[in-house]
């Protein structure tokens, strides 16, 4: 009985979460002759319904540029972007569909590239945090492989972009400290396993589509050891990178 | 008798007008104190303003998930691999793609003749990968099982690069691939992939490009 009992209220407080979870989409109201509803998150899905003017719609969720929608009756498909940013509230203000962030003023990025480091291939990852539109600060981490050794480099410094108005191609400069660790393959061992580093880098950025952007970055690092002589290291990597 | 009567009528007025105009220089503080104890004239409306919040859309661009197969090592046999993926969606054509896998590699047809050699310790034999892709869904459609279902489908086509370790040496390794993916609802989906890593080694005795070819079966969650 008690088992029953506990069933029942876990029953019930599972229709209460779904409830309220089913509270919690957005609602519109169809401002267009009709809305169409596609099969797939895709420009070439067949339209499968379609959702006459001043109908309500709830938002399910989204994938890239393609909302999933239920209709009134119950029936369910995927609405692109711009016609769903036709829509209206139910206070008949405008459908709050965010917009894309702005390329000029995006302030997260979020990227992975190939370069060459010391001569030797690299692998580059990267989270870049904007601090205003044409200065940024940029953590990378990165792996170099060569036939002598692997090479571990992780970086912090700051990037100023030139002109963040110039979309396909824009300039930049930066400098800030690094830290490598060397993992020795052949003998004789590295003097230093470790070393600190400044670097001071040019590049340039630009816009591919939606929140895909294109990067490359020349840098020159100065490598501070114990052995009273600086040394100098070049790398220079091409990324590829999504903004938010 | 007439004029006594006026006398006290307008003594009477006089007495009233002097009381009315004494009460007219009254402090105003009195005044205040006398004014009827009424509704106030002024209505203020007690209407707490609605804070209208929209639900917020959530974003499911993401995708994480477990794959298994087989991986074929050049030289070293064709042996089990396991790994985790997670993907990002950028756009309905592109996606951004992270795979960490490995694998243990078996013996090469010289080992097998001549037990006594050993090429690669046993501790070297761990074929440990990461890599950095990029995606493109080239044939994205539905796929038919039986009359009345359909399932969303894409096959995609992979290039990255990144990191093998094998033989205890860490190796740069360009990776492409061909893959479909089966969503099976919309937040869950398979995929069959079929990609080549290939990086330069001199296990064998020459340096050279190997290529190893991986076949994977993968379950991933959209979130």
């Amino acid at each position: 009985m008690r088992r029953l009992l506990a069933l029942v209220l876990l029953v019930q407080a599972l229709n209460v979460g779904i409830a309220n979870a089913a509270a919690k989409n957005l609602v519109l109201i169809v401002a267009d002759p009709y809305l169409e509803m596609h099969s797939g998150p895709g420009r070439g899905f067949p339209v499968v319904y379609v959702i006459e003017r001043d109908e309500l719609v709830t938002v399910l969720y989204s994938r890239t540029d393609w909302f999933k929608v239920r209709g009134a009756r119950g029936n369910e498909g995927w609405v692109r972007r711009a016609d769903l940013a036709r829509t209206l509230l139910e206070s008949g203000e405008p459908a709050p569909i965010p917009p894309y962030p702005e390329f000029a003023s995006h302030r997260w990025e979020l990227g992975a590239g190939y370069g060459v480091y010391n001569r030797e291939n690299l692998v580059t990852a990267y989270a870049d945090f904007g601090l205003t539109r044409s200065l940024d600060v940029e953590l990378v981490v990165q792996q170099a492989f060569g036939t002598l050794d692997d090479r571990y480099v992780a970086s912090v410094g700051v990037r100023h972009t030139f002109i963040p108005e110039w979309k396909w191609f824009s300039p930049t400069a930066g400098l800030g400290t690094a830290y490598q660790y060397i993992q020795d393959k052949v003998p004789p061992a590295p003097l230093q396993k470790s070393n600190e580093m400044a670097y001071v880098s040019v590049g340039a950025r630009g816009f591919i589509t939606r929140r895909f952007l294109w990067r490359a970055d020349w840098r020159h690092y100065v490598v501070f050891n114990n052995q009273n002589a600086y040394k100098d290291l070049e790398e220079w990597k091409f990324g590829l990178a999504v903004f938010f | 008798m007439e004029i006594r009567l006026s006398c006290i009528l307008l003594a009477a007025t006089l007495l009233c007008g002097c009381s009315w105009f004494h009460r007219g220089h009254k402090a105003p503080s009195e005044i205040v104190a006398e004014e009827p104890q009424g509704e106030p004239s002024i209505i203020e409306p007690q209407v707490t303003r609605r804070v209208v919040k929209t639900p917020h859309i959530k974003a499911k661009d993401f995708e994480l998930g477990g794959y298994y197969g087989v991986l074929s090592i050049q030289d070293f046999g064709t042996n089990p691999l396991y790994g985790v993926r997670a993907a990002y969606h950028v756009s309905e054509d592109i996606f951004l793609e992270g795979f960490l896998a490995r694998s243990k590699a078996g013996t090469t047809s010289l080992e097998d003749v001549f037990p006594n050699i050993t090429v690669v310790s046993d501790s070297g034999r761990r074929f440990t990968y990461y890599d950095l892709d990029v995606g493109y869904n080239i044939l994205p459609g539905e796929i038919f099982l039986g009359r009345g279902r359909a399932f969303n489908s894409a096959l995609y086509v992979m290039v990255g690069m990144g990191d093998v370790k094998f033989a205890d040496k860490d190796q740069f390794a360009l990776n492409f691939g061909v893959g479909e993916r089966l969503l099976i609802t919309d937040w869950l989906a398979v995929h069959v992939d079929v990609r080549d890593h290939i990086f330069e080694t001199s296990l064998t005795g020459r340096t050279k490009n190997v290529d190893n070819l991986e076949a994977t079966l993968g379950l991933t969650v959209f979130f």
